[in-house]
């Protein structure tokens, strides 16, 4: 009798990685390509579409891109309290609050210059974000109240915060009664990067990553965080200021969820509506953990999946495929690449049954 | 509050709550075994569904409601092999989990959309439904929500009694050790996946055949979210779930019941009722106490012994 | 002599080019909220690109579950690069992002469902879905006995509104003193939600249940109890057949053949079209046989004065919920008003938030 053998490796691989993710990859196009035969569909032109349509041309990328912005600083967001072991599901929430403490001061200020109303949209998204994903971290360590329970409710809550601002106060008085704050002046929106679809945001972005880089990598204060995350009962017997560490990545987290979310409602859709919550907060608990919260990688994930997402858009839009079947896509190559990265760590090899 | 407006509201929190309630018992059943899911959503939806076409197809609910939990298991299977076999996140996993079972519902669903199929009707108990207040709020349902009230006890009695649960505990508490005294803790492991799948299906099925007898695209609604935060809610206690469930149940009926009768408060600032009293209870039952029933190796894979 | 035949080669490249554009298709694209399968809105427009696919030279294709947010830019901006003739867009929250789109491809037409911008290559549409209600009102006012009227409605936004005021209108109209109750839901299509909201309804006396929503849950609520029910958007009799009054519809189709023949000809131009019962852009299914022979005449003479535009729905006095002089005595509401409407008129208890 034959039997798989596991044993973990030394070193994860590093290079090979890269075909272990090809090979899952595949694997999980292959069956998609099985299920688009079955309903009459081309499969070798529906993932060249899907593979142009997300990185095929310029215009494509850059598309990819814009998408990716508000995965990657709210998958960024929550990376940093994973780190710590906290389990922050509130994106979503701090996301919307950060995109109502945005609004609050382009509607309050609509006729300041812009290099005083976009550094106070930065910084109302910052702390209005920040303190959405504080109030959970205070629950959780004043009154023992679980964090996913309540960062859970509490994006449900900014939501309908949200709702209730546009629908009531904040409503635009010109459009009609419709649920949509009034159109940010122009010195309220983040513009355009020269001749291209881009926004500033992506800058933000770049700045973010790194400096959370840095953070973990230079700083004593992250190295504490990572050590107290491996361990929390030991980093409290170094005397590692618990509370405190708490506290902040919640709050970091909820910030930068925050700035994804003035974003949003800054520079693509130059106002307040409800459309602006799209399910980034949980589409970036994925990203977060698929990248193992490393930083740039981060950053790659969140532009593939936005690459697939806005690919599947064009798959629809040409072969008439369901938006559904989208989803069974993703669903498929998140699973594959998951399970495909157990080669990443362990050896199999085939032995004699002891 | 009158009884005329007291009695239906309570009604409708034990029928609105079911679902939820299903849902959260098979969440329980997983977490207790090590297990995170969080693709409830994405079961629910795939029970649903599969309940809804076997109705359609075979006539009978009760062989619907069976089938529906089966499809749960299945999906769950998926998040099983992910886990246990390949040693994946089980965040991630479950993610992925619900993406794919929303998918695949809306998916294989579309031609379902708008189709009749039998499913179950209120059922008054003989004499049970005669009694006062009790009788209407918790005796004049369906078939399924009286089964509801079978399962928590028997979630209970199977982990405070038998070997199989306390075994199952230990693996979520402490699986090197629950190893290392000869249980599989694998074995173990899958059992909590599988028949928490199962449960999840029927809450899934339960939208489908009982609360309402029709089938569209997203027709459990966010009630997967809910149900895995009522898990925490009930800090894994089945009876505690009941609870929950009830209460999250009977808020929102609540806030559909003060619109009803004529009240001027915003709807947005109604519909935060149930989640703000959630995180208010939550805080309230735990602030005093001591320690925490979080099983200890709740997420955390087993690796595989060289 | 090299020239030349560059050139001859270039005109032929050119005049081939010419006639495969005469040949190719027209390309229509609709950009949808929900997914087609909700069985409501978008299923209803999907029936009317139907319509149009089934045209001599005419392909259509649909993206569907499009976010209000920037998703829906991207999604029209790549229609527009794919050398779409005809976009549809057909939710409310498009409108800025086609309007950002319609900026940067003049050549390509765009039409908006629902909003009130136009730009020099994009319209906007809709239909006064308020006519089928206000009839639909007429056939529940004169059925309840309790006069009270429920109505599960999705978003307090100035459609819907306008659908509740219609509907109440229409109920008043034969039984004066009837009140219309209201829940907000808060979801397009949540079957669970809507069914219990409905309950709701039903357990404060509500003897008729009313919908503006995409599942036929509400209808299933009221056969249970055993009363009646006004559908929406399709004929929704057989979830219950036994209260199913009726229910005001949408009919798309010839709406939108009648757009893609403008644009094929070159008639096409930039306008807010807002077509009624004349045109069958909306429309009321047969009544169900509880409803007594005098009552369907009745409603069948109200639905062609409308038609014709005799009669109007909301004409004055009508006076909203605090006893406010809204449309003074005579006066008709004109479509600015109707378009941006708030507010609910006497006899509706509920908030408008």
């Amino acid at each position: 009798m034959f039997r798989f053998k596991i044993k973990k490796r030394q070193e994860p691989l590093v290079w090979s990685s890269c075909l272990v993710f090809l090979g899952a990859l595949s694997l999980s196009l292959a069956v998609s390509a099985i299920m688009l035969a079955l309903q009459n569909k081309p499969p070798l032109t529906a993932i060249v579409l899907l593979f142009n349509g997300a990185f095929g041309s310029l215009l494509a990328i850059q598309d990819c891109l814009i998408k990716a912005v508000p995965i990657f600083l709210c998958s960024l967001g929550v990376a940093v309290a994973f780190r710590l072991k906290i389990w922050n599901i509130g994106a979503e929430g701090q996301y919307a609050l950060g995109a109502i403490g945005a609004t609050w001061v382009a509607l309050r200020f609509p006729d300041l210059p812009w290099f005083v109303v976009l550094p106070g949209m930065l910084a109302m998204a910052f702390i209005a974000g920040g303190l959405w994903g504080l109030i959970p971290a205070v629950l959780k360590l004043y009154m023992r109240a679980n964090e996913i329970i309540v960062t859970l409710m509490f994006n449900y809550l900014a939501i309908l915060l949200l709702d209730y601002l546009v629908y009531g106060p904040w409503k635009d008085p010109v459009s009609f009664g419709f649920p949509m704050t009034r159109e940010f002046s122009t010195s309220a929106i983040v513009g355009k990067i020269g001749h291209t679809q881009l926004n500033w945001g992506i800058i933000l972005c770049i700045f973010s990553g790194v400096a959370i880089w840095i953070f973990f990598k230079y700083t004593r204060l992250g190295y504490e965080l990572k050590a107290s995350g491996e361990n929390i009962n030991a980093a409290r017997y170094a005397g590692l200021p618990y509370h405190r560490l708490v506290m902040l990545v919640l709050f970091l987290s909820g910030a930068l969820a925050g700035w994804a979310g003035f974003l949003e409602a800054s520079s693509t859709i130059n106002r307040l509506q409800p459309g602006i919550v799209v399910g980034y907060g949980y589409t970036a608990i994925v990203v977060a953990w698929l990248a193992r919260l490393n930083p740039i990688s981060i950053g790659i994930a969140s532009f593939l999946l936005a690459g697939l997402r806005v690919g599947l858009e064009h798959l629809q839009l040409d072969l008439q495929v369901p938006a559904a079947f989208g989803g069974i896509m993703e669903g498929l190559i998140l699973l594959t690449v998951l399970a495909g990265s157990f080669f990443i760590d362990y050896r199999v090899s085939l032995g004699k049954k002891s | 509050m009158n009884l005329e407006f007291l009695i239906p509201l309570l009604a409708a929190a034990v029928q609105s709550g079911t679902p939820i309630l299903y849902a959260t018992l098979g969440e329980i059943f997983t977490e207790k075994s090590g297990i995170l899911n969080l693709g409830v959503e994405g079961i629910m939806m795939v029970g649903a569904l599969a309940a809804f076409v076997s109705a359609k197809f075979f006539g009978s609910p009760i062989l619907a409601f069976l089938i529906g939990g089966c499809a749960g298991a299945f999906l769950a299977g998926i998040h099983g092999l992910v886990c246990l076999d390949f040693q994946g996140n089980q965040v991630v996993s479950g993610l992925a989990l619900t993406i794919l079972g929303v998918g695949l519902a809306n998916y294989l669903g579309t031609p379902f959309i708008g189709q009749a199929a039998p499913g179950f009707s209120p059922m008054p108990l003989p004499v049970l439904s005669k009694i006062p207040i009790l009788g209407p709020v918790f005796f004049d349902h369906d078939p399924l929500v009286y089964t509801a009230y079978l399962i928590p006890p028997a979630i209970w009695a199977f982990f405070r009694y038998t070997r199989w649960g306390m075994g199952m505990r230990a693996v979520g508490e402490y699986p090197r050790a629950a190893s290392a005294a000869g249980l599989r803790a694998t074995g173990y492991r899958w059992a909590g996946v599988l028949v928490g799948g199962y449960l999840v299906g029927f809450g899934g099925a339960y939208l489908s055949l009982a609360y309402t007898h029709l089938w569209t695209n997203g027709l459990s609604a966010g009630r997967g979210w809910i149900a895995i935060a009522l898990v925490i809610f009930a800090f894994w206690h089945p009876g505690r779930a009941v609870i929950g469930a009830y209460l999250f149940g009977g808020v929102m009926a609540l806030q559909l019941r003060l619109q009803a009768s004529g009240t001027h408060i915003p709807s947005s600032l109604l519909l935060m009722l149930p989640y703000a009293l959630t995180v208010i209870v939550l805080v309230l039952s735990s602030w005093k106490r001591q320690g925490t029933e979080v099983p200890s190796a709740l997420g955390i894979n087993i690796e595989p012994s060289e | 002599m090299r020239r030349a035949m560059f050139f001859w080669v270039f005109i032929c490249v050119f005049a081939w080019g010419v006639a495969l554009a005469a040949d190719t298709p027209m390309k229509v694209g609709f950009v949808y909220v929900s997914p087609i399968g909700d069985a409501g809105w978008s299923y209803a427009h999907d029936q009317g690109r139907l319509g149009i696919e089934a045209m001599d030279g005419v392909t259509t294709s649909f993206v569907e579950d499009v976010p209000e947010g920037p998703d829906s830019e991207r999604v029209m901006l790549n229609m527009a690069r794919k050398n779409y003739t005809l976009i549809f867009a057909t939710s409310y929250g498009y409108m800025d992002p086609m309007l950002k789109v319609a900026k940067q491809f003049p050549d390509i037409v765009f039409m908006h469902c629902s909003g009130f911008k136009t730009a020099k290559n994009m319209g906007n549409y809709f239909g006064r879905m308020y006519q089928a209600r206000y009839l639909s009102g007429m056939v529940a006012g004169a059925m309840t006995k309790s006069k009270i009227l429920g109505y599960v409605a999705a978003f307090p936004i100035p459609e819907v509104i306008r659908g509740i005021n219609a509907f109440a209108l229409g109920a008043q109209s034969v039984n004066s003193d009837v009140k219309v109750r209201v829940v907000w839901t808060k979801t397009w299509y949540d079957p669970a939600t809507e069914k219990e909201a409905a309950k709701s309804l039903l357990d404060v006396g509500a003897d008729v249940i009313a919908q503006h929503q995409d599942s036929p849950a509400p209808q299933e609520a009221a056969q249970e109890k055993g009363v009646y029910s006004v559908g929406y958007n399709s004929d929704m009799s057989k979830f219950a057949p036994k209260s199913h009054l009726c229910a005001p519809i949408w009919n798309w189709s010839s709406f939108y053949k009648e757009m893609v023949e403008k644009v094929r000809q070159g008639t096409w131009k930039s306008e807010s079209i807002w077509y009624g019962l004349e045109y069958g852009i909306v429309d009321i299914t047969p009544m169900g046989s509880m409803v007594p022979e005098a009552v369907q005449k009745r409603v069948l003479a109200k639905k062609a004065e409308i038609a014709s535009g005799k009669a109007k729905v909301f004409v004055g006095p009508i006076k909203d919920q605090s006893g406010k002089l809204r449309i003074a005595k005579g006066a008709a509401a004109d479509d600015q008003e109707l378009l941006g409407m708030t507010w609910f008129v006497e006899g509706v208890a509920g908030t408008t938030q």
